[in-house]
């Protein structure tokens, strides 16, 4: 819960009065948040990272909700976002809930209504978060690895023996179980069955029989 | 005659001079040659014999002939049988006897020859009246024969037409209906003489026809009234039935004349024409008014949510330790001013409506209502409800919106034919126009249904009031809206026994 002392919410609705209520609403529950009248206005802003949730109104100038939940989808930013309109159709809410959307609140809304959304979103941005981080600490540990000891992983991760990848890289079989520790000890993995799970949560290419 | 006048001389002579002259001698000669042998037996036996050629000469030869026969006579008389004989000369004694014969002779002569003429006379007139009565009896066979034959054409006409035509007698029994309403009813005639043809009518329109037919044999006018018929195959077809009678010199009725003409094609045209109408500016209606409905949400909507969590925000700052006064204040300033943008929008709203010119136009109500009747048609078939239109004649013109109208008029009437759904029996609706006072016209809607819950009579015109199961709740107040704004009331009230009556004014002028 520390961590979501620094989140904010983004709220982005064309109308002042709307951005101005729930800003202050949630500032008085001690929620910080950031407002922006259109979709573009915080595609240029920098609110890249993973600092909280976006609070999106569907109708919108120029962009609309539906269209900028896409956008995210398929950028890196995987701010959770929260719906909310004077009018939902079925269709259209159908349709960003299974996109991931955390809620869809029709105006005028409930405090609770809010505040429950605006805590999932919350709590699944710290998940979001957690995870950012610990494959983080896995690229940086690859990272710090030599290219021989890359090639070494690859092959065990993909499953050769000790004897055919001393065949395939021509060295000898002491030289590979040397690589082969420091590999591990690099990557602080305790067993095999791990290094395995890590490099497939980074999707660090597994080695490949050139023939 | 004519023809005699024109007769040549020579022809005039034999017809004058020669034949009765001849016919004279004749008579006379026999009259002579009988009295010589005679004379030995009878005196004077002339005398008959003589009387008789000249009774025969005038009777066959004529005046003339009778004239020259008693000359002759005369003459050969004195000549032969009165002494001296054989001479002319007449002795003394004998004169007065002579006298006497030739003075009868001529009276004789002019008797036969006048009983002659007259007879002649009276059997030229008999035969002309027998040629006459001849000419007249051809001229009118020929005549008979030109009757017949254009009231076979007639007949033939009348058979062959295709619209469907009877004939009934003065007190309007039918004598006869042509093939073509035989055709379509699919009975021989004998089965439709009398009063049987109105039996094949639909049963809710059986008594409006047999009223008109009732009045028109009464007051001897024709009438026409639009009526259903059961056709071979059992269904019905709107028709037009007129009648009119036929009146003699003294202007008696003697015939009844009917003609069917077949208007199911044009009534359902008009039907799916008014009812296609009535559905578009109802659909066009619905559309505008659910798209002024979703805008005016989202106006409202958005001011609203900014009050709402204006408000949450507000009980925040204050019930924090200790409270934030400063944001309590500037949040009670933005809720006043979201509920002026609030009231503002409905304002605007309000204005919109009230902008809106209404449509006047100087209408014939029972026009409307007959329209009305139409579209309702279907709907009353459907629930066996009998729709009756009691309209009065010669109501003044109103000044109104007639869509409108016709929309109050289809509400209470649906709603009537609704209430009447599970009465068991005569379920009738009747729909009326009344000349309440020189402004006002009055029309009722009156049904056998059950009647208005007497808990309800006084708020049925409240919107969102309804007891029915689905119900908006809205038709009435729609409705009362609308009579008001056309400058006339609405009520409704049961009846004392069954059913309930809803009726509206309407000023005459806008």
């Amino acid at each position: 819960m520390t961590s979501e002392g620094q989140q904010r919410v983004h709220v982005i609705d064309d109308d002042p009065s709307i951005c101005d209520g729930v800003s202050n609403l949630l500032e008085a529950v001690g929620i910080q948040t950031e407002c922006y009248s259109s979709a573009e206005q915080f595609r240029s802003s920098s609110a890249r990272v993973l600092d909280g949730c976006i609070l999106l109104d569907a109708r919108l100038p120029g962009i609309s909700g539906p269209d900028f939940q896409d956008e995210l989808l398929r950028s890196e930013c995987r701010m959770p976002v929260i719906f909310m309109t004077a009018h939902g159709d079925m269709p259209m809410v159908r349709k960003v809930l299974k996109a991931g959307a955390i809620e869809f609140l029709i105006k005028p809304f409930q405090k609770q209504e809010l505040l429950h959304a605006v805590q999932q979103a919350f709590s699944l941005n710290a998940e979001h978060r957690k995870e950012g981080a610990a494959l983080l600490s896995i690229r940086t540990k690859i990272e710090r690895l030599t290219e021989r000891e890359k090639q070494v992983m690859a092959m065990v991760t993909a499953g050769l023996l000790n004897k055919q990848i001393a065949a395939e890289l021509e060295i000898s079989e002491i030289m590979v179980k040397v690589h082969r520790r420091r590999v591990m000890e690099g990557m602080q993995a305790e067993s095999l069955a791990e290094l395995v799970k890590m490099c497939e949560r980074v999707r660090f290419p597994s080695w490949v029989a050139n023939h | 005659m004519a023809a005699a006048r024109t007769e040549s001389v020579p022809e005039l002579a034999f017809q004058y001079a020669l034949k009765p002259c001849a016919i004279a001698v004749v008579f006379v000669l026999v009259a002579l040659l009988w009295t010589f042998p005679l004379q030995h037996w009878i005196d004077y036996p002339f005398v008959f014999l003589f009387f008789g050629a000249i009774m025969g000469s005038a009777w066959f030869g004529g005046r003339i002939a009778g004239l020259v026969a008693v000359v002759l006579s005369s003459f050969l008389v004195t000549y032969f049988f009165i002494p001296p004989l054989y001479s002319i000369s007449v002795a003394a004694e004998s004169q007065s006897f002579l006298a006497a014969f030739i003075l009868f002779a001529i009276t004789m002569s002019f008797v036969s020859s006048s009983r002659k003429r007259a007879e002649t006379e009276v059997r030229q007139a008999r035969d002309l009246l027998e040629t006459r009565v001849k000419e007249r009896t051809a001229d009118l066979e020929l005549s008979n024969r030109e009757i017949q034959r254009s009231e076979r054409e007639l007949r033939l006409l009348t058979e062959a037409i295709p619209q469907q035509i009877w004939r009934a007698d003065s007190t309007g029994s039918i004598e006869y209906v042509n093939q073509n309403l035989r055709r379509y009813l699919g009975v021989p005639e004998e089965a439709l003489l009398g009063d049987r043809l109105f039996k094949r009518l639909h049963i809710q329109d059986a008594e409006q026809v047999q009223d008109a037919w009732t009045q028109a044999l009464e007051t001897g006018t024709g009438f026409e009234v639009q009526a259903r018929l059961r056709n071979a195959s059992e269904e019905y077809r709107w028709f037009l039935i007129r009648a009119f009678p036929r009146r003699s010199e003294d202007g008696k009725v003697v015939r009844w004349y009917g003609l069917h003409i077949d208007i199911e094609d044009r009534q359902r045209e008009q039907q799916s024409l008014i009812v296609r109408q009535e559905r578009f500016s109802r659909l066009s209606r619905d559309l505008s008014m659910s798209e002024l409905a979703v805008s005016i949400a989202h106006e409202l909507n958005q001011p609203m949510t900014a009050l709402v969590t204006h408000a949450y925000a507000c009980r925040e700052w204050a019930s924090c330790n200790p409270p934030n006064l400063a944001r309590v204040s500037a949040t009670a300033e933005k809720i006043v001013q979201e509920s002026t943008r609030a009231s503002a929008v409905v304002r605007r709203v309000r204005s919109l409506f009230h902008n809106e010119e209404p449509i006047r136009v100087s209408s014939d109500l029972n026009r409307v209502i007959e329209d009305s009747a139409r579209l309702l048609r279907d709907e009353a078939i459907m629930e066996s409800v009998r729709v009756v239109l009691d309209l009065q004649h010669e109501l003044q013109r109103v000044e109104i919106d007639p869509v409108q109208i016709q929309q109050v008029v289809l509400n209470l009437a649906k709603n009537a034919i609704e209430a009447m759904a599970r009465s068991p029996v005569d379920r009738t609706l009747q729909i009326s126009t009344r000349k309440a006072n020189e402004d006002e016209v009055l029309v009722t809607v009156n049904d056998t249904g059950p009647g208005i819950a007497k808990e309800f009579v006084a708020n049925i015109f409240e919107p969102f009031f309804s007891t029915k199961r689905h119900g908006t709740g809205i038709g009435l107040a729609i409705c009362r809206s609308i009579v008001e704004a056309h400058g006339g009331r609405i009520s409704a009230r049961n009846e004392p026994t069954r059913g309930a009556t809803l009726q509206f004014t309407i000023r005459v002028k806008a």
